[in-house]
């Protein structure tokens, strides 16, 4: 009885908390509501800005598997191909720096990490050239490596996984090290399992970095066969006459996929593992 | 240790010894190994980084030192003529003020915000978190390409937020809101926040994993209440995080590029346009690109970053 | 992890599926999606914008529903000389990805990422052949008829006497008119014809008044009425290589008649080209359009305004017929084609105008009808295609009258900074509107800005 009671009066102690998050969520998904029915409407009417449904679906979507010399599918599939690879090569590739950054830090790891951050504060225009002309010689252009070789290894993923070390505690490894286990055994065993949201946050950061690129994949990607969703995007969203019907739904498509795996992995990140690291 | 303990049995004495010259060489070669361990551990991304980026960085920051164009390019004299330039671009001063604009205004509004949804959605007895944080999150998985159009669409001087305006009656007439240079400064503030308040909380919700929640149920017994467990518990636990997100904004808000190219094209009249913005329209904006002016338009960009995380760093990113 | 990992085997099948679609997918268009595609991607390189086979060329060009159908018209118009002839379209978002993609492979020193012939605005041209002659072959030789291309048009291709490009569309411009809503101010077509700025200025105050439209309307962040309506009186704002502002009469005349035009609400200024576009010409904001042809597709997306529009020369500021021209794109053989003669031939035969020598060419007709691409061929424009009456313009046959603009259009100086003249206009014109300049101040101000950037 009263836990039941005590249970409705913290319900009703968290009333503000929904209404608050509520108007968060509208504000935050109208525009969504918004893509949605603009899929459904003719071209003219999303100019205008209406926001009711249509009934041009079937003809947008026909319209869109059509545009881009039929492109849709395959940028889809090489979006998810460029997406996965680059997710799974960072995650490796940044977390074990960041963990060595940090578990292992001194004043050499220190400065170096320093060093390396400056790596992002230079505005992507100005290496533009280049990085292009280093992937060109090395005759990587429209291949995966050209998508993801830039983008592998960044500062931020390295800083991300770097500072969420701070709370893994140097007496476990310690303790594990005289129980004999190998530095990789120690990250392998102790450090990815206790990190699983943080590997998930970064997971959905990166995958959808990687999903949304454009720039830099618009420059080395130029065959049509080789392109991603992005650019597929913009190839129906630009020109003389947009047919905004068509490109919406597009969108849509385009970004189904980062939401899906973001709603996949929030579990795991946000209600990760409280309290395991003990 | 067991040849040593068949001798030991002959000379007690020296057992004590023995053991700690033991500790000593079983200390070194771990601490050896260790370091070997920790060095392996960054080095594949600390090439790549080497490669992928300082490389490119390093012939950029030789190009800022050449002016022409093309097969025209070739080194400057003085070596310093671009950036002496910047000083008398009148168009790059006003991208820059632009965008301190919108990094002083944007990111602490955010970042808290951020914070806050975080701690809010981190409780344990509220209800549908998984479709709340992923609403809160949706923003910045909406492509570019609709996000903008769907703004440009609200805030048309014909749009929704104004015939809303104007029925409430807080307006009298249509305002040309991108179209105004308060205004439209104003609507990318706006969407910037909109757009990456989720994605902050993001790491903000995965770094309260780390925190236990034996720690706010200890300040609940003692009588701390809602603000006060936030700004003592939450936010100094977060600090790791906490400054990373602060870099990588201040890092992003200095580098935008995205809302100014699409949501006002810079106008009207240059009076919202940012410095990544000018300096991709003389790169590759307006024909064969001034290579040398931008990359050292950039290096100007990258000098303030620098000196902002610098600070960030010294300031919040202390190991106690 | 376990769960994680699951995941994203999940997704990396479903990636896969994907790919497998897009390939069976590709086979109706590209000869080469019979392999699969990701394979495809991984491991043809360096090669993949050119093709090996000796009867195909590739070319980069953007726009689906404009430039593209009139490259797929000439395709097939060349077939009919060459059956086994191939032309592979790799379609770029806009025309600045071209344009990029000649300045990385330019800057990296190495064109074999370029395909056999690119599309290219016309206002850059000159300034890409200037900074990267390398990246360009010569058209010199091609067997067609220049003179029948259109001298204007010519003037943007060629340089130092040496041909580049062919014409593809004509930017000339045209002056629409909704004769309703004219009518509703008590006006007709006739009374919009050869009128100077000032009568327009009344009329248009007028027809504001009865019908709340705007009679001229523009994206005011980049500004084309300044370069059409000076090039109407066969001035530039160039002279000798320098920007011509604040000395240039015509231009101060041409400055004050915008600040008029707007203060009186004559003409609307969008925001940007979006706003242009969606808000002011298919949000039915205007009773009048002033923009290169190829501003009549995103007109005609307004079906319930069909019947309603007309098209007569500009007005201008003595009161003669205006012709100007604005925007347009040529194709260019780049340094990387290696098949130069049959690039030479089917360009000439196409684009050229060779097989418009009977006054019938699939290329132009079709790419008019596919596209709404407006050539500036005289020959092609004898066919039926051209003479046609149009319903949306009241039957009037507005692609002969617009061809006909076309021989009137006078060449004026062109710059490599020409649209950062136009920028700098634009903004001055804001100015002024907006924040309190005055007309002189502002237009030395961007004199100066652009002098600046020119680096005079």
């Amino acid at each position: 009885m009263t836990k039941k009671k005590n249970r409705s009066m913290i319900q009703r102690r968290l009333i503000p908390t929904y209404i608050f998050l509520i108007i968060c969520s509208f504000i935050s998904v109208f525009p969504l509501y918004w893509m949605i029915a603009a899929a459904t409407n003719s071209s003219l009417n999303v100019a205008r800005g209406s926001i009711a449904f249509g009934n041009q679906l079937m003809v947008n979507f026909a319209n869109l598997k059509n545009a881009v010399q039929g492109t849709l599918w395959s940028s889809m599939g090489n979006s998810f191909l460029y997406s996965i690879v680059q997710t799974v090569v960072t995650l490796f590739v940044c977390s074990i720096a960041g963990y060595g950054f940090e578990l292992y830090h001194d004043k050499g790891k220190d400065r170096l990490f320093g060093i390396l951050l400056l790596a992002m504060m230079v505005p992507a225009v100005a290496t533009m050239v280049p990085l292009y002309g280093l992937v060109s010689k090395a005759k990587l252009l429209n291949t995966v490596w050209a998508f993801i070789l830039p983008g592998i290894s960044t500062p931020f993923m390295i800083m991300m996984f770097r500072q969420n070390s701070r709370n893994f505690p140097p007496d476990i490894m310690e303790a594990a090290r005289i129980d004999g286990l190998s530095e990789w055994k120690i990250f392998f065993k102790m450090y990815v399992p206790v990190q699983k949201s943080i590997y998930a946050a970064a997971a959905v950061i990166t995958f959808m970095n990687a999903w949304n690129a454009y720039m830099w994949p618009k420059v080395v990607m130029s065959d049509n066969r080789a392109q991603t969703m992005p650019m597929f995007i913009a190839n129906i969203s630009s020109g003389y006459t947009v047919d905004y019907g068509m490109t919406m739904l597009g969108v849509l498509f385009c970004s189904l996929p980062t939401m899906i795996v973001f709603f996949i992995l929030q579990k795991q990140f946000a209600e990760g593992i409280t309290g395991s690291v003990k | 240790m067991y040849i040593h303990g068949k001798w030991l049995a002959h000379f007690p004495f020296l057992k004590e010894r023995v053991d700690i010259v033991e500790k000593k060489k079983k200390g070194m070669t771990l601490a050896k190994k260790q370091l070997a361990a920790g060095w392996l551990f960054l080095t594949p991304a600390t090439i790549l980084i080497f490669i992928m980026s300082f490389y490119p960085i390093i012939q950029a920051f030789i190009t800022s030192f050449k002016t022409g164009k093309g097969i025209n390019i070739k080194f400057a004299d003085p070596l310093t003529y671009n950036y002496s330039r910047m000083l008398q671009d009148v168009i790059f001063k006003t991208s820059m003020k632009n965008t301190f604009l919108y990094l002083i205004v944007e990111v602490p509004i955010m970042l808290i915000f951020a914070i806050l949804l975080a701690q809010l959605l981190n409780n344990k007895d509220l209800k549908f978190k998984g479709l709340f944080r992923t609403c809160i999150f949706l923003p910045c998985a909406t492509s570019l390409v609709s996000y903008s159009l769907i703004f440009k669409s609200m805030f048309a001087t014909q749009g929704l937020i104004n015939s809303i305006l104007l029925k409430i009656g807080i307006i009298s007439e249509n305002i040309n809101f991108l179209g105004t240079a308060s205004t439209a400064r104003a609507i990318i503030i706006i969407a910037l926040i909109w757009r990456w308040t989720g994605y902050n909380m993001v790491f903000y919700l995965a770094g309260l994993q780390n925190i236990e929640y034996s720690v706010y149920e200890a300040a609940k017994i003692d009588g701390a209440n809602g603000w006060k467990t936030f700004w003592y518990i939450t936010v100094p636990l977060l600090k790791p995080t906490i400054v990373m997100t602060a870099i990588m904004s201040i890092n992003g808000t200095l580098q935008l590029f995205d809302e100014s190219v699409n949501l006002t094209s810079g106008g009207p009249a240059n009076q919202t346009i940012t410095m990544s913005h000018y300096i991709y329209n003389q790169a590759f904006g307006q024909g064969v690109g001034n290579f040398g002016y931008t990359s050292a338009m950039s290096f100007i960009v990258f000098i303030m970053v620098a000196i902002l995380a610098f600070i960030n760093l010294k300031v919040g990113d202390t190991r106690d | 992890m376990k769960r994680k990992l699951l995941s994203l085997m999940l997704v990396g099948t479903m990636a896969a599926s994907m790919v497998a679609c897009g390939s069976s997918a590709d086979t109706a268009t590209t000869d080469n999606a019979s392999q699969d595609a990701t394979t495809d991607s991984a491991a043809t390189e360096t090669e993949a914008v050119q093709s090996d086979d000796e009867n195909t060329l590739t070319v980069y060009a953007w726009d689906e529903n404009f430039n593209i159908p009139a490259l797929k018209a000439a395709e097939k118009d060349y077939q009919e000389v060459n059956p086994d002839f191939k032309l592979e379209v790799i379609t770029q978002s806009q025309s600045s990805d071209v344009e990029q993609a000649v300045t990385l492979a330019a800057e990296a020193g190495d064109y074999s990422t370029l395909p056999d012939i690119v599309l290219f605005q016309d206002h850059y041209f000159q300034q890409y052949v200037t900074n990267y002659p390398d990246a360009w072959q010569s058209a010199d030789g091609a067997d067609c008829d220049w003179d029948g291309l259109g001298a204007e048009k010519l003037s943007y291709s060629t340089v130092d006497g040496t041909h580049y490009g062919f014409p593809v569309d004509a930017g000339t411009a045209i002056f629409a008119y909704r004769t309703d809503l004219l009518e509703q101010a008590g006006y007709t077509i006739d009374d919009v014809t050869g009128i100077t700025w000032d009568e327009f200025d009344k009329i248009g105050k007028d027809v504001y008044a009865a019908t709340g439209k705007y009679l001229l309307c523009m994206d005011g962040d980049g500004n084309d009425l300044f370069y059409m309506m000076l090039q109407e009186e066969g001035v530039s704002q160039f002279k000798d290589g320098e920007p011509y502002f604040t000395e240039n009469e015509t231009l101060v005349k041409v400055f004050n008649t915008l600040v008029t035009l707007a203060q009186d609400n004559v003409l609307y200024l969008a925001n940007d080209w979006s706003d242009y576009t969606d808000q002011a010409i298919q949000g039915d904001m205007v009773a009048g359009v002033f923009n290169g042809n190829w501003i009549i597709p995103t007109m005609k997306q307004v079906t319930e305004n069909s019947g309603k529009w007309e098209i007569v020369p500009a007005p201008t500021l003595t009161g003669k017929p205006g012709y100007a021209s604005n925007g347009g794109s040529s194709l260019y053989i780049t340094a990387n084609c290696k098949k130069t003669d049959l690039a030479k031939d089917f360009l000439a035969y196409t684009f050229g105008g060779r097989s418009a020598e009977d006054g019938q060419s699939i290329t132009y007709d079709e790419a008019l009808l596919n596209g709404g691409v407006i050539g500036t061929c005289a020959a092609a424009a004898e066919s039926d295609v051209y003479q046609q009456g149009v319903d949306f313009f009241n039957g009037q046959p507005i692609y002969a009258d617009i061809v006909e603009y076309t021989q009137n259009v006078a060449t004026v100086e062109q710059s490599d900074y020409h649209y950062q003249a136009r920028t700098a206009l634009a903004t001055a014109l804001i100015n002024v509107l907006q924040n309190g300049y005055e007309p002189d101040a502002a237009l030395e101000e961007a004199e100066t800005n652009l002098r600046f950037e020119m680096g005079l």
